[in-house]
């Protein structure tokens, strides 16, 4: 760790979409840069959160739900975002269901599908170290403002002040999906009851917005999510039990 | 500057996931060096939060804001003195100041917010003119707020998918950069905060 007393870099947090969204820019660039590229970062979560909020009625996902906007008159991000819950539908069994609740509700995948983008764009744009925290989904590219890759920890499902397993990596997409938050509100599609059995998900890739759909469906399945996480290719993950047991893929990203 | 408050405000909400931040405490920018620390939650789990604006547990260093309940704020102003019980502990530095902060540490407790999940309330800890720690005295749980990962060691029921080694959960307390976790309910963990945050400055 460096001793110096400032770090490179900018950290800026705002609250967008109803949670917190931190980004740690940790790339040595000149001040005005950093801050064109924060303000970029927050303009485009705005954005997102104007257009696919489910609680803004002149969103266009609600408009769209209310059948005022064809499919064909779709944004191509809305359009995008639609064909992806449709195929996270039949890859999770049913269990990411943007309509578990009756009406069209994409959030599970456009948080992290939002900050993923902005990670993109952040990559494209010569800032090649950062972090983006969305609401508890994380993408971290190179190394953070100590010049070493970046620590995540994942939250500890009864302790809000503590981490119960830390992850370590340069390119990772890490979301978790909990009921300790907002209780038990994600549901099992088939029986339309609140799943059980585990307590918190978090599952480890590239995409953001995959890794946190994937997450919320094994926290719909419940118990049986555990054989369908071990079997989920190119993704690891981290589940924790109503009972307080803790599952790992064996190559999950751990450190110290 | 309502722009500072609520990146401040932003800032301490992501300090409840424990996001310590590296870095020594002697610069200018409160939301970049946090010190590291452990959590300083002088109350411990499943007590009781008081009512909003009482003293917190006893033993703090110096009395928190107790003195008067929080006003309304005026963000505009930046030579508003806080409540005159402070004023001679701590005296209040311009907070753009570049020189070493003051040694005084102070815990000011901020409003209890009911919301449907449940009563939050927040304490920060403030080291000269900076926050350096913020500590949920209450948050929401679920249905097993009770329920404590020691509590239930012996609970081993043997599951577990084939190829994943099961263990007990356990803390971990390590520097971090940033945590991941289920998607906060910030809105009355930011209310409490913002209270927190008008009484001590």
């Amino acid at each position: 760790m460096r001793a110096t007393l400032t770090r490179p870099g900018l950290c800026r947090v705002e609250q967008i979409m109803g949670t917190t969204i931190t980004l740690d820019l940790a790339d040595d660039l000149p001040p005005a840069t950093l801050r064109e590229l924060a303000d970029e970062v927050f303009a485009w979560m705005h954005e997102v959160d104007g257009r696919f909020s489910t609680y803004k009625p002149d969103s266009e996902v609600c408009r769209f739900d209310r059948g005022e906007v064809l499919l064909s008159e779709a944004s191509a991000d809305l359009r995008y975002v639609l064909e992806t819950c449709a195929d996270l539908w039949g890859a999770t069994d049913g269990f990411f269901d943007a309509y578990a609740t009756g009406r069209l509700d994409p959030s599970g995948y456009v948080k992290g599908w939002a900050a993923q983008v902005a990670s993109d764009r952040l990559v494209a744009a010569g800032a090649v170290n950062h972090c983006v925290n969305a609401g508890g989904d994380v993408r971290v590219r190179g190394l953070s403002p100590s010049g070493e890759p970046w620590r995540i920890g994942i939250r500890h499902p009864w302790d809000a002040m503590a981490a119960c397993l830390v992850l370590s990596g340069t390119d990772l997409a890490v979301a978790t999906s909990g009921v300790y938050e907002r209780g038990r509100h994600v549901l099992d599609p088939r029986r339309g009851a609140p799943a059980s059995g585990l307590r918190s998900v978090t599952v480890v890739g590239t995409d953001l917005g995959l890794a946190d759909a994937y997450a919320t469906a094994a926290l719909a399945m419940g118990t049986p999510g555990l054989n369908w996480l071990a079997r989920l290719n190119d993704h690891t993950h981290a589940a924790i039990t109503d009972n307080a047991r803790q599952h790992h893929s064996v190559d999950l990203p751990l450190t110290d | 500057m309502r722009r500072a408050l609520l990146a401040i405000t932003g800032l301490a909400a992501s300090t409840t996931a424990l996001v310590v931040f590296k870095g020594s405490p002697g610069t200018s920018q409160v939301a970049q060096n946090l010190p590291t620390a452990q959590p300083v939650n002088p109350s411990g789990p499943g007590t009781e939060p008081g009512a909003p604006g009482t003293d917190p547990a006893a033993g703090t260093p110096t009395p928190s804001g107790s003195a008067k309940p929080s006003t309304s704020p005026k963000p505009g102003k930046t030579t508003a003195r806080p409540s005159g019980t402070r004023t001679t502990k701590a005296p209040s530095a311009p907070r753009t100041t570049t020189k070493a902060p003051q040694s005084t540490t102070r815990r000011v407790t901020g409003n209890g917010f009911e919301n449907e999940y449940g009563y939050v309330q927040v304490q920060i800890v403030v080291s000269g003119s900076r926050i350096v720690e913020a500590v949920a005295l209450s948050l929401p749980s679920g249905g097993e707020s009770d329920i404590h990962s020691g509590d239930v060691r012996l609970a081993y029921d043997g599951t577990g998918a084939p190829g994943t080694p099961s263990e007990v959960v356990r803390k971990q307390n390590a520097n971090l950069n940033t945590v991941s976790g289920a998607t906060e309910t910030s809105n009355s963990y930011k209310q409490s905060l913002r209270s927190a945050i008008e009484q001590a400055f």
